[in-house]
């Protein structure tokens, strides 16, 4: 089971990211989410998400999703994917990786919260 | 004020270059509830310093729907009115976040200036090398200097600063909802811009009946009448306006939304690369974001095609003039040529119309969108108690027209729930009567 994102779908909003915030925090922050929108390429309408795993980071992108090894070599390359792994105020590798919100009353916090559907629980 | 705020108001005395914090009171925010209920009553309080006050409410940031409005509030300097103009994206968000609820920016800067408002401290930094910038160019210096291509921005363009009676508030790289020139006001006191940023946590009083009210609030939405709804066309479309969605189709590339608003309310448009493409177009300045429903349809009605009119308000974003403006003044003007019209944007001026009390702005519809509200009574009442309540709380003002099930009583249930404060329907009252009055 594990979480599916349709960076197409997505709006935006980060809805996911402040819920899982709040899944590790039990308040509203954003700082430990694991999983992020991100949206520093603003002026070319250019954003997906980002959604660290126990071993890998899912990288949601609106012309399709790529699935990373962490610790993989090519991980290690200063290029845009890794600024855009990097572009929030915590680094994604240094958070704590999904858990599907297991211990909580509503199952994944962001396929809950998500308006559009553009995240999703597969089995 | 325990929960779901910073506790901190900050004081910005630009005249004398510097910068103090006050305490959210907690008797404040049981009287005036928020947002521009708070901004307005701290506009008052320094009254003598002209101030720019900007303000969240006390839902903004958190995960009831909508929560992604921030206010500016201060006298305009065309109408001589205390009006309220909204900041939405993710920028409104991140006032609080950044460590303060409430913003009292007085008096006036012997010099060009700029806020850096990050992690609950301030600084007053000198813009002289931003002065002249375009809004586009100063939202992108200010992120390389201060090294975050997530720094959300305020700040103006030329139009600011040379007095323009039509300049605008901009937010990063687009327009906004400041129809009451704001942007001059900014000019007038030297200050360029404010940058955002901040990783703050805010605490709930009971954040499992938070959460469990807002999920429920979220569900009735998706099945709500907006749900699958997007972008300025499916608004226009309820504002009678059917073919904006034919005549814009060709430019559009991907909607988008602010901060946890169901409705993705923007249109980006593609003027300089392909549309259709969803990959990086590789340029880095493919088009356009497209909000302003009241823009768009005035250039429309000037006869311009889509491409012009996107074109037109894209220039406006980045000379920081209220593109809505510019439509109703050229067409008071007889002026239906798009070039003739950007060429004039420096020397446009002339008083533009406001709605009701000319407090709140038109940015959003004047009227229910998708949703059965129920309204009695004059459609203008109805909105400007709609904004009112919108802005006090901090719910985005565009979806507050869409959605029903946003009602006043449960702002106040969540807010309740969220801060342990005794807030009922005869405080909430109160505030409106005030913003009103």
């Amino acid at each position: 089971m594990g979480v599916k994102i349709d960076a197409l779908k997505c709006i935006g909003c980060m809805a996911c990211e402040m819920a899982c915030g709040y899944h590790r925090d039990d308040g509203f922050a954003f700082l430990s989410a694991c999983i992020v929108l991100y949206r520093g390429r603003e002026k070319k309408n250019y954003f997906g998400v980002i959604l660290k795993e126990e071993e890998r980071l899912v990288v949601a992108r609106p012309e399709g999703v790529e699935v990373k090894i962490i610790g993989a070599a090519d991980d290690e390359d200063a290029s845009s994917e890794k600024k855009e792994e990097d572009a929030s105020a915590k680094p994604m590798l240094l958070r704590e990786p999904c858990d599907l919100c297991e211990e909580m009353k509503y199952g994944p916090m962001c396929v809950k919260v998500c308006p559009v559907d553009a995240i999703t629980l597969e089995s | 004020m325990e929960y779901l705020s910073s506790e901190r108001i900050l004081i910005v005395d630009l005249e004398a270059g510097e910068v103090s914090e006050d305490d959210l009171d907690e008797e404040l925010v049981a009287e005036k509830i928020g947002g521009a209920g708070i901004t307005k009553a701290l506009y008052e309080q320094h009254q003598e310093g002209e101030p720019i006050v900007l303000g969240a409410g006390p839902l903004t940031g958190t995960l009831y729907p909508a929560s992604s409005l921030a206010v500016i509030t201060a006298g305009s300097p065309v109408t001589g009115h205390v009006c309220h103009a909204p900041v939405t994206y993710h920028a409104g968000i991140e006032l609080k976040y950044a460590g303060y609820d409430y913003v009292v920016i007085k008096g006036r800067s012997n010099k060009p200036v700029y806020l850096w408002i990050h992690d609950g401290v301030a600084d007053i930094s000198n813009a002289s090398e931003l002065w002249g910038k375009d809004l586009w160019e100063t939202t992108d210096a200010l992120r390389r200097t201060l090294g975050d291509d997530l720094i959300q921005v305020l700040a103006i363009g030329t139009a600011g600063e040379d007095g323009s009676d039509i300049a605008q508030v901009g937010v990063n790289y687009w327009s906004s909802g400041d129809r009451f020139a704001f942007g001059k006001l900014f000019g007038q006191k030297n200050l360029k811009g404010i940058a955002l940023r901040g990783m703050g946590l805010l605490e709930i009083a009971d954040p499992e009946a938070f959460v469990d009210a807002a999920f429920e609030l979220l569900s009735n939405i998706k099945d709500g009448a907006a749900a699958g709804k997007k972008g300025v066309e499916d608004i226009c479309t309820a504002m009678g306006q059917a073919d904006v969605k034919d005549w814009l189709a060709p430019l559009v590339h991907r909607y988008s939304a602010c901060y946890n608003t169901p409705y993705p309310s923007h249109t980006f448009v593609f003027l300089d690369a392909d549309p259709k493409k969803m990959t990086d177009p590789g340029t880095d300045e493919p088009g356009f974001r497209v909000t302003d429903v009241e823009a768009l349809l005035g250039f429309k009605k000037l006869g311009l095609s889509a491409e012009a009119a996107c074109r037109l308000m894209k220039a406006c974003a980045k000379q920081g003039v209220d593109a809505a403006a510019v439509a109703e003044l050229s067409g008071r003007a007889g002026k239906t040529d798009a070039g003739e019209i950007e060429a004039s944007l420096s020397s446009l001026t002339g008083t533009v119309s406001l709605p009701g009390r000319g407090i709140f702005s038109p940015w959003s519809p004047r009227k229910p969108l998708f949703g059965d509200f129920s309204v009695s009574g004059e459609a203008n009442d109805w909105w400007e108690r709609r904004m009112a309540v919108a802005y006090v709380f901090g719910i985005h003002p565009i979806f507050a027209v869409m959605a029903p099930e946003l009602t006043e009583e449960s702002m106040l249930e969540i807010t309740r729930i969220g801060t342990e404060l005794e807030l009922d329907g005869e405080v909430l009252n109160a505030v409106v009567g005030d913003l009103l009055s």
